[in-house]
């Protein structure tokens, strides 16, 4: 029989909240309080996050983000910066033990295996989708999802998108670009660098679709059960205080 | 306030802010869009960088030792990038 692992759908959160849980969930798991789980998610309000190493400053527009309502927040993990659309993209969380067979210690191998489920859903659905290291996945060249991974506690954490529909320049609203004169050629190659489901398809995929596409990929490709499951009264309770003492502080936000 | 950018060939974006004192790294902020496991060793680099001469072999030493005391993994950029960086840095301001 298959390994049983939790499915949470957490729907619509705000960004800090989103943040947060992913990181109660990894530690719950490291208190062996849950089971290995995947968790997908969306955003609401729209959303910039920044990689661990970034700066808010540079990275995001703030003055557009508050104009426009668009959280900002910075993340466990590094990479780089991403906005998060409401309706133009999922979102996904693995928490799986260090010592998992489908862990490694090498990182490129780890982000190889745990984005071949990604890799699998999106095939699923028709798209010639392939992983490319370090951490993305493409079509035909083109980046459709981007991953990052933390290890602590002896778990690890891995979160990425799968963008359904993209947006250069809303993308360039909301984040910094070197120069205005810069800011069409950074749109331009956004247009040649980065894709979608809606471009790879020439259709719209719902939400359910591709969520349902996204399980059986990684349940097939990580040979995994997945078993629709809730958050633990600990996790909410965690996500709850990570959001009000970190996730939505300046001091967290703007620390580098 | 010396400020660089450095696009690693096929890897990641580096940004250092720096400030020197007399030739010395006086404060830095190394950032960027890589990846550093465990993520707190950034902040190691920046303590051990500080007071250092801007001599760019001075600067990959101190950051590769500081990775290996800690058994840290750099991904998307090496020692020797992010030491690039901050010359680059470095000059600028001086």
């Amino acid at each position: 029989m298959a390994e049983e692992w939790r499915l949470l759908d957490t729907g619509l959160n705000d960004a800090f909240y989103n943040m947060a849980l992913d990181e109660a969930i990894a530690t719950a798991r490291s208190r062996r309080l849950v089971p290995n789980t995947i968790r997908l998610y969306r955003w609401m309000p729209s959303a910039v996050s920044i990689g661990y190493f970034q700066s808010m400053e540079e990275e995001v527009d703030i003055e557009a983000c508050d104009e426009m309502g668009i959280d900002y927040v910075r993340r466990r993990t590094g990479g780089g910066a991403v906005y998060h659309d409401t309706d133009g993209e999922l979102t996904y969380s693995i928490v799986v033990d260090e010592d998992h067979r489908l862990v490694s210690e090498d990182f490129l191998e780890t982000y190889r295996k745990l984005c071949s489920g990604l890799v699998l859903g999106l095939r699923l659905l028709g798209i010639p989708a392939e992983f490319k290291p370090i951490n993305d996945i493409v079509v035909h060249g083109k980046k459709i999802s981007g991953n990052a991974q933390t290890r602590r506690m002896h778990v690890i954490l891995q979160h990425g998108t799968i963008l359904r529909r993209v947006d250069p320049e809303l993308m360039f609203r909301v984040l910094k670009v070197p120069s205005e004169k810069i800011r069409d050629k950074m749109i331009r190659a956004v247009k040649e660098r980065v894709t979608s489901i809606r471009d790879a398809l020439g259709r719209d995929v719902s939400f359910e679709e591709l969520k349902e596409a996204i399980i059986k990929g990684f349940e097939e490709s990580l040979k995994i059960k997945l078993i629709r499951g809730d958050i633990t009264e600990f996790e909410e309770e965690l996500a709850q205080r990570l959001k009000d003492e970190v996730y939505s502080r300046k001091e967290w936000n703007f620390k580098r | 306030m010396g400020k660089a950018t450095y696009k690693v060939k096929g890897g990641k974006m580096i940004k250092v802010n720096l400030t020197l004192n007399e030739g010395r790294i006086e404060e830095i902020k190394i950032m960027g869009d890589f990846f550093l496991h465990p993520e707190e060793t950034i902040e190691d680099i920046e303590r051990t960088l500080r007071g250092c001469i801007l001599n760019e072999e001075r600067i990959s030493s101190l950051i590769r030792d500081a990775l290996s005391r800690k058994g840290a993994v750099l991904l998307g950029a090496s020692p020797e990038d992010l030491a690039r960086c901050i010359m680059m840095a470095g000059e600028e301001n001086g």
